[in-house]
């Protein structure tokens, strides 16, 4: 579904690359953690897999797309098949917990008819059943993320971003957002999470991929966080 | 794409922005305005051109009795066969197409037409008064130069005028005004695709948010960019309309006026309507081009 080879990003004015020679393959339906200090490259591997950068060698493969030979016309097809949470929920305050989520089919053009019958049922699946209608203002930073995993999750995507998607969010809560994420992960689609929780990473159980200095140390099936932080 | 999701985007960030829309409605209001009078100028010389070149005529004047010119000094005024040898020689002159002579009693009763209304001058002046004179129309108005050098100095001739110089001077000052109409419109119309680069660029940070999560989700650039495009459309729409009434204030009462004083060709609704076509499609064209041009900027997709 995901499929790095050899892949190195520079950023302009910068003599460090951000990823270094990376390979990585992810099956369709997997839950995959990205883990590592700050500026170790989990974002950067993130934007590469949207195209929102592109890499200096190496070639992308994302759900069978070359994003080498994908045209700037095509990104916006490809982003619908990939779905984003980040650290801050980025909703739109203005909106209801509805219509943040109706927007993300709105502005893909969607029938009226089908946002209408699909958004409450992707309420509904983040346990967010009865709160349609509050602002982002009235709910906790728990439920402001399930809101965004709705967004991202209401248009099927096959894959699922999630850039530290606890940073902001108590221990407890985060329990709750991960079993969101786990229950996404179960229709197929296929998870990559970046994170630096490691009750989180150690409590899932799930692959774990470790970043240090933009180059993978570690690629393990069922891992933990790992000792050294 | 869902119309009315795109119009309440616009009328959002129209609203958001009034000041600025308000400026950039003003701006190409005048700056295509200007243009729409440049062009009217424009036509207008050319119709009035066309009706004069007709019309115009090289007047050789001949001395009559006691004239003050001083080369009909000390002569009694024309002969007949210093008349006769004129006409032959303008008769003889390549660019002459026909020549007519006017007697002082024909010169007299145009003067009379002329100035039905001023009893003091009518009074005043009598048939003798007037010079007699030979009515000379060109082949092409152009040549009168060759004509006018040849005659001015012949036998008999107190003066040599061609309407045509005099018209001139006027549609000197009539060119003039329009490329300061046009040079003025060319400034405005470059200040008014800043205004709409700076209208633009501050709707896009207003709405950075929307934009990064439609960009996030897969909206197309067309439907992420439109909203802003539609902001410069409308308010250069406006700004059109405005234009438009502002052009036909002035061929109602600017144009048509003039018209009265100077020539039988006054400025047709059709001229009026084409040109207010032209400045509404050049208007919208360049809101349309610095909206473009400002996202590309300040919108990456």
């Amino acid at each position: 579904m995901i499929h790095f080879d050899n892949v190195t990003k520079v950023y302009a004015n910068q003599n460090r690359p951000a990823l270094d020679h990376v390979s990585v393959d992810v099956d369709k339906g997997e839950f995959v953690f990205l883990v590592g200090p700050s500026g170790s490259g989990k974002s950067t591997f993130l934007r590469l897999v949207l195209k929102e950068e592109r890499p200096n060698s190496g070639a992308i493969h994302v759900a069978g797309k070359d994003l080498a030979r994908l045209s700037n016309f095509k990104i916006p097809h490809l982003r619908r098949r990939i779905g984003c949470v980040f650290q801050d929920f980025r909703l739109l305050p203005n909106k209801n917990v509805y219509e943040n989520v109706a927007f993300a089919l709105e502005v893909i053009g969607k029938p009226r008819r089908f946002i209408r019958k699909v958004v409450p049922e992707v309420v509904e699946l983040v346990g967010l059943e009865g709160k349609a209608h509050r602002m982002p203002d009235e709910l906790s930073g728990g439920e402001q993320q399930r809101v965004a995993m709705a967004r991202a999750f209401v248009n099927r995507p096959m894959i699922l971003l999630a850039d530290e998607p606890t940073g902001n969010i108590d221990p407890a809560t985060s329990i709750g957002i991960m079993k969101v994420l786990d229950r996404i992960n179960r229709t197929g689609t296929t998870v990559v999470m970046a994170t630096h929780d490691a009750a989180i990473v150690d409590s899932m159980r799930k692959r774990v991929v470790e970043l240090e200095d933009g180059k993978i140390v570690r690629d393990q099936s069922r891992g933990v966080y790992g000792q050294a932080y | 794409m869902r119309a009315n999701f795109i119009f309440s985007e616009v009328w959002i960030g129209l609203r958001r922005n009034l000041t600025m829309t308000i400026a950039v409605i003003v701006t190409v209001a005048i700056g295509m305005a200007l243009l729409g009078v440049g062009l009217m100028i424009n036509s207008q010389i050319s119709g009035m051109k066309d009706f004069w070149s007709d019309k115009v005529e090289v007047s050789v004047y001949l001395c009559k009795k006691n004239d003050p010119f001083p080369q009909c000094k000390g002569s009694g005024g024309v002969n007949a066969q210093e008349q006769a040898a004129l006409r032959t020689q303008i008769e003889s002159l390549p660019q002459v197409e026909r020549v007519e002579f006017e007697d002082a009693a024909k010169a007299y009763a145009n003067f009379r037409a002329q100035n039905a209304g001023n009893t003091v001058m009518l009074s005043a002046i009598q048939v003798g008064d007037m010079p007699e004179s030979f009515r000379i129309k060109l082949k092409d108005p152009e040549t009168y130069g060759a004509v006018i050098d040849g005659l001015k100095g012949a036998a008999g001739v107190s003066n040599v005028v061609n309407q045509k110089t005099i018209l001139e001077k006027f549609f000197g000052l009539l060119e003039s005004l329009r490329w300061a109409a046009l040079v003025v419109a060319i400034i405005l119309v470059f200040a008014a695709a800043l205004l709409i680069g700076n209208t633009v660029r501050l709707s896009a940070y207003n709405r950075r948010r929307e934009t990064g999560i439609m960009r996030l989700v897969g909206a197309s650039n067309l439907y992420i960019q439109l909203p802003f495009v539609m902001e410069g459309v409308i308010a250069g729409l406006l700004g059109g309309v405005v234009a438009a009434l502002l052009l036909i204030i002035s061929k109602v009462f600017l144009f048509d006026k003039v018209q009265e004083y100077l020539a039988n060709t006054p400025l047709t609704w059709e001229t009026v309507a084409t040109v207010i076509t032209l400045t509404m499609i050049i208007g919208v064209v360049i809101c349309v081009l610095a909206s473009f041009v400002t996202l590309r900027r300040y919108l990456r997709v």
